[in-house]
């Protein structure tokens, strides 16, 4: 009785043994084949041309998978955000008679600098850095 | 272990899952004589479960626009991690499955199986059969390449041989007067929708109807005790003193659907592309048309049947005409006797017949 209870002891761990090892073989693929990719956006840069960007303007573009802004401010200066709001991710607007940002999902405000005004959102936007050559804007 | 024991006795009293484990497991009796061809149908479900899984996840990648389809796919196979694996399991293992339908078709033709009472056994298998040769077929152009866009074009042109409504009929499979995008939003519907759940509620009542009626005992081997099912009123034929399906025959399954694994695993990894010619690779093109097009190796008897009667019809109404005689078998053979080597007619026109769908599969393969 002992042996038999020890056979079908082994057995059954011998077999679960393998059943985890096909579960893994299985699942290995299925993880890799449904996890987002990584990469590839993140490392690009955007080039636009200073006159798109007229004083007090705003321009939106695609960035690195998701939407950014550019701003060329009252006074000259430039500015580069992420355009999205960091309260629940929703993409802001340029007010240009107001020359700031309004997240239109839950009112949020952002100053043209990026900082919050007013609203839910609790850190500023997301700055980008860019470097500007020859008439044109590169970012990131 | 004491908690998994809480937790199915928890279950229990409220459901009573161990009278169902009783009642369609363990004591769930099947003919002593029985073998291992009678798990083909279990195969067969783990084939057609496979499909279903590896199908739903193409649909992550796969794009069913005529403009992206041939690139989605092209995608899946280079750019997603293990995207070649799902996709190779997918088409390979509907070929796979077309055969190993064979196979169960053909044990239940020599072991008399679909004799009375199991006619409608035999039916709903049968309709499953054309249901999976359709969603072959409507698979077969998602792909959007020369192989798929040529292939489906002669295959819906079939349709053009049926007198009076046959050119409509072609338009309306295809949704536009040729092979276009329209026909590729229809049959990616039928593919993903319609015939699947078709093929889920036969498989239903194909289940059904084999346990209201009880397994059928092969004709040879060990001596079975069935009651046998008289003709007047409902019986379920009982098999006592036989084998229970938990664990015997369950291993017995487990045994076979390793078996398929084996063999399913060994195409995809040392000859994925044993079902792919060369024009599966090249996208569409609506204005030339490949040398050589062939249909998949399930369709290339029909194929070849088109191929040496110059009118169509004939081929089609020869091909039908084979269909219908199958489908109708259990109401043409209604003799009792079901061991194969008593039934000498019988042997010779199945026997003859396989010979024939071999000999015109291999005329049309080198054709």
């Amino acid at each position: 009785m002992d042996n038999n209870s020890n056979r079908r002891t082994f057995l059954g761990v011998c077999l679960g043994g393998l059943g985890a090892i096909a579960a893994a073989a299985v699942s290995w693929p299925l993880f890799r084949y449904l996890a987002p990719h990584s990469g590839g956006d993140a490392a690009g840069k955007v080039v636009i041309p200073e006159k798109d960007v007229p004083e007090g303007e705003a321009k939106f573009f695609e960035f690195a998978g998701s939407s950014a802004v550019l701003v060329r401010k009252r006074g000259g200066d430039l500015v580069a955000f992420s355009a999205v709001c960091t309260h629940l991710g929703c993409i802001v607007q340029w007010e240009k008679d107001k020359q700031d940002f309004l997240c239109p999902c839950h009112g949020g405000h952002y100053s043209a600098d990026g900082a919050v005004t007013a609203g839910p959102p609790p850190k500023p936007l997301k700055r980008l850095t860019f470097a500007v050559a020859g008439g044109n804007i590169t970012v990131g | 272990m004491s908690l998994i024991k809480k937790a199915v006795d928890w279950i229990d009293v409220r459901i009573g899952t161990r009278e169902i484990v009783e009642k369609e497991l363990t004591g769930y009796l099947l003919p002593r004589n029985i073998n291992g061809w009678y798990s083909m149908g279990s195969v067969l479900l783990f084939a057609f479960a496979l499909q279903v899984v590896t199908g739903m996840l193409l649909l992550i990648y796969y794009v069913p626009d005529a403009d992206k389809a041939f690139k989605s796919v092209t995608a899946i196979m280079n750019d997603v991690p293990f995207g070649w694996l799902i996709r190779m399991c997918h088409a390979v293992g509907s070929n796979m499955m077309v055969l190993a339908l064979l196979f169960h078709m053909l044990s239940v033709l020599f072991m008399g199986s679909y004799k009375k009472p199991r006619e409608l056994n035999w039916v709903t298998g049968f309709i499953l059969f054309t249901m999976v040769q359709g969603i072959s077929l409507t698979g077969y152009l998602l792909p959007w390449s020369q192989l798929s866009f040529w292939a489906t074009t002669v295959a819906t042109n079939s349709a053009s041989a049926i007198p009076v409504a046959g050119p409509y009929l072609v338009e309306f499979l295809r949704g536009s007067p040729q092979v276009g995008p329209p026909t590729l939003g229809r049959f990616f519907a039928l593919h993903v929708a319609v015939i699947p759940a078709g093929i889920a509620a036969l498989i239903g009542a194909h289940v059904f109807l084999l346990k209201r009626t009880g397994v059928s005992a092969p004709p040879f081997g060990l001596p079975e005790t069935m009651n046998q099912w008289q003709g007047d009123s409902y019986s379920y034929e009982k098999h006592p003193g036989g084998i229970p399906f938990f664990p015997h025959f369950a291993l017995e399954d487990m045994r076979s659907i390793a078996i398929y694994m084996a063999i399913f695993l060994a195409v995809v990894f040392y000859d994925p592309y044993l079902f792919f010619p060369k024009d599966a690779f090249i996208p569409a093109n609506p204005f030339v048309t490949p040398a050589h097009i062939k249909p998949e190796w399930y369709f290339l008897a029909n194929y070849q049947t088109l191929k040496i009667f110059p009118n169509e019809l004939i081929g089609l109404s020869l091909q039908g005409a084979a269909m219908t005689f199958l489908a109708l078998l259990p109401f043409v053979d209604c003799g009792r006797e079901r061991h194969p080597l008593k039934r000498p007619l019988f042997m010779a026109c199945s026997v003859g017949g396989l010979l024939l769908w071999i000999g015109l599969s291999i005329w049309g393969h080198l054709s």
